[in-house]
């Protein structure tokens, strides 16, 4: 009697096999899908780290191609190349008692030469990307609980009186 | 129950067992023996490399913003052994396309045995042209062609490989190079800024360079630091002026047959220099050759690193002492009876001629020059005390200060010295005996064309540090006289040129000025026949704009100031007043219709 009863509550042999291999295949899935996850980021990653290695040797070629140019151009505005270019132009030095001179009100040859937007105190500038968008998420997840415990008055525990 | 296979299967777990814990004990055993920190030291070789990022040399301007010193590209050329597979042709080609390239210590470098190096990469040459790497890529491609066609593995400059970097360039050439100074770029680590500007700024105009991991693996990889360049330099000097002396100067030694010379034109009023040229002229863009255009002693500016004894030019400053201290006046008279003057009844003085020229004013003792009348000055007016205070005031004796590299100073020698002796104090009246520098002379007569005032000289007008720029203020370094006595010597010296009929006047213009002539000494006296003559002069005489030192080394055509100098001042002086756009006095002072 007290057998049948047993019986009666046992689950079916079938029926615990196809739990225990459901538990195994929901494991497996949630194995797969969190590697699939971290493998995805690694290769965004990793995609990004050499896009950036790319950028950054865009930039030094743009900026060697900029120094390039730039002496170009200062060679050819140079002393001697806009003489010759002036007197192929039909251009003469003047002569000091055919000058006419003429008062130019505000005009300063004196006037400083500006390149740059004058001397101000430098204000630090806070980073453009979140330090939280730097870590990963097991990294936050760690910082979040060894974080001191901070109330919004900035008082680190306790209760304010 | 035994289930068959128990032994065989017992067996396979202990062999299995040791095996995994065979393993264990071995990767314990590898953390801690000798070899470990060798193998992690090793394992990080191959994490990335540690790369030093030189920031970009800053540039450098003259006033009106055109480009005097900049950056080019140039390429280090290396050998990257992990690739190298026809060594032959690798010595073959760069050694017959880059200079000074030996085919033996190529070849060797290119067949070294790669697993005996620890470093497997090599420097051939720091910097190479943009032309000659094109002849090497060229002939890289050619290579690869002939290997298709040939199916064979040679010829072949795989493992010869270049990066691109920045190396300094001078557009303008040998213009201003005395000025500048130049980059040693051949060897990136130690190179530096020599003379000139280049070394005086050096620290600004590099830059702080940065060392950066840059690791293998992309995972790791992140945006490099924000490398500031090295901060930019604009300058007083005007190339325009600068082209313009250069060019006078050197007509002018070929005129005279002088030795050198040196022109500097200066801003009294704040102390720029609008252009400073100095013989002999060089190309810092082959720096390489400093050898051979400055053999010896040769200075790389003698406007600023040659000190010699100037002559009459001098006697600017003792005139200016006598009226500032009020023991003379312009109307103030010496009657040079005898054409000599004797100090402490042992030495004579003569005038530059040997003659005697009656009573003078003060006026006719700076027009004719008279060496009598301002050893009179300096030793029964002034006395030594109060001469040498002026003197120093003025500041001979110490550096002016100007920012550039190498700037030289001969020491006074003074009343309190042991080597001084009594005549010392006429001759240095007339500028001998005491030995200057061009860029000192500037300094101190600047003092008189500005109201008294002695400015800093300098060559920096802005600084260009972060995008922001910073100007740089005029400094006064000392007042030696006052600015009555400073006008009232300007309007004397105007005065003097005009009825001496100087060539030195420029038509149109007033101008306050005086020659000089230098003997030079020897180890046996003044003997030598060759002198140093100067000319100095500033103007408009009522508010001067402009203040022109020329000095003619040793020149064989004529031993005067007033035939040498005063021409070449006249040349630059005419030319000046057009490119700073002063209109003659007429029209500046609007008497052109009265």
């Amino acid at each position: 009697m007290k057998n049948q009863i047993l019986q009666a509550y046992k689950q079916a042999p079938w029926r615990i096999q196809i739990q225990w291999i459901g538990l195994f295949m929901l494991a497996v899935v949630l194995i797969a899908a969190i590697t699939g996850l971290y493998l995805n980021i690694s290769a965004q990653a990793a995609t990004s780290g050499r896009k950036i290695q790319y950028l950054e040797s865009d930039i030094e070629d743009i900026n060697n191609e900029i120094a390039d140019l730039t002496t170009q151009l200062a060679k050819a505005q140079s002393t001697k190349n806009m003489r010759v270019r002036a007197e192929e132009l039909g251009f003469k030095m003047i002569d000091p008692n055919n000058a006419v001179y003429l008062e130019i009100p505000g005009y300063d040859p004196n006037a400083n030469l500006v390149l740059a937007p004058p001397r101000v105190n430098i204000i630090a500038e806070s980073p453009i990307v979140k330090s939280s968008y730097k870590i990963s998420l097991w990294e936050w997840f760690i910082d979040q609980i060894w974080q001191p415990t901070i109330n919004s008055t900035g008082f680190e525990g306790g209760m304010l009186p | 129950m035994k289930m068959p296979f128990h032994g065989r299967f017992l067996s396979i777990v202990i062999i299995c067992a040791i095996l995994g814990g065979a393993i264990v004990v071995q990767m314990v055993r590898i953390n801690y023996t000798i070899y470990a920190q060798q193998l992690i030291a090793k394992s990080e070789d191959y994490q990335g490399i540690e790369k030093v990022i030189y920031p970009s040399r800053g540039n450098i301007y003259d006033r009106s913003g055109h480009i005097l010193a900049t950056n080019q590209v140039g390429f280090e050329l290396g050998i990257d052994l992990k690739f190298v597979t026809d060594p032959e042709s690798i010595a073959f080609s760069v050694a017959s396309i880059i200079d000074d390239m030996d085919y033996v210590n190529v070849y060797e470098l290119a067949n070294t045995e790669k697993r005996d190096v620890e470093n497997r990469y090599f420097v051939l040459s720091s910097y190479v042209s943009k032309e000659k790497i094109d002849e090497l890529a060229r002939l890289k491609e050619n290579y690869a062609e002939r290997r298709q066609e040939e199916k064979s593995s040679k010829p072949s400059l795989s493992g010869l490989v270049w990066y691109p970097m920045q190396q300094r360039t001078y557009p303008e050439g040998t213009l201003a190079a005395n000025i500048l100074g130049f980059y040693n770029y051949f060897s990136r680590e130690t190179a530096q800024g020599v003379y000139g500007i280049e070394e005086a700024y050096n620290r600004l105009l590099t830059g702080k360079p940065q060392s950066v991991f840059m690791p293998n693996d992309p995972y790791l990889v992140e945006a490099l630091p924000d490398i500031q360049p090295g901060a930019s330099l604009v300058l007083t000097i005007d190339r325009d002026i600068q082209s313009m002396i250069e060019k006078t100067l050197a007509d002018a030694i070929e005129w005279s047959d002088a030795e050198g010379g040196t022109i500097i034109v200066a801003d009294p009023k704040t102390g720029e220099i609008l252009g400073m040229a100095s013989t002999p002229y060089f190309n810092p863009n082959e720096y390489w050759k400093y050898e051979e255009t400055f053999p010896g002693i040769t200075p790389y500016n003698r406007a600023i690193g040659t000190t010699y004894e100037p002559g009459s030019v001098f006697k600017v400053i003792t005139m200016a002492a006598a009226l500032d201290s009020g023991v003379a006046e312009p109307s103030t008279t010496y009657n040079d009876a005898t054409g000599v003057y004797w100090v402490a009844n042992s030495w004579p003085i003569y005038n530059w001629d040997g003659g005697a020229w009656g009573e003078q004013d003060m006026t006719g003792c700076m027009q004719h020059s008279l060496n009598v009348c301002l050893a009179h000055i300096a030793i029964d007016l002034l006395h030594e005390d109060l001469f040498y205070q002026y003197v120093q005031a003025f500041g001979f004796g110490k550096s002016t200060g100007i920012d550039l590299a190498s700037e030289a100073n001969y020491p006074l020698r003074l009343p309190t010295s042991n080597q001084w002796v009594e005549i010392d104090l006429a001759t240095n009246s007339f500028g001998q005996g005491i030995a200057v520098t061009p860029i000192q002379m500037v300094t101190a007569i600047s003092a008189v064309a500005n109201d008294g005032l002695m400015m800093t000289p300098h060559v920096v007008r802005s600084v260009i540090d972060r995008g922001q720029q910073y100007d740089v203020t005029p400094q006064v370094i000392n007042s030696p006289i006052s600015a009555e006595a400073a006008q009232t010597l300007t309007q004397m010296l105007t005065v003097a040129l005009e009825e001496e009929a100087s060539d030195a006047l420029v038509e149109g213009y007033s101008i306050a000025g005086k020659t000089g002539t230098g003997e030079i000494p020897t180890e046996f006296g003044y003997t030598s026949e060759l002198t140093n003559t100067s000319f100095v002069g500033w103007g408009p005489s009522d508010d001067p704009q402009f203040l022109v030192y020329v000095w003619l080394e040793k020149p064989t055509i004529s031993k005067w100031g007033s035939v040498v100098a005063a021409p070449v001042f006249r040349d630059v002086v005419e030319q000046l007043v057009v490119l700073m756009r002063i209109p003659p006095d007429n029209i500046r002072l609007g008497t052109a219709n009265e």
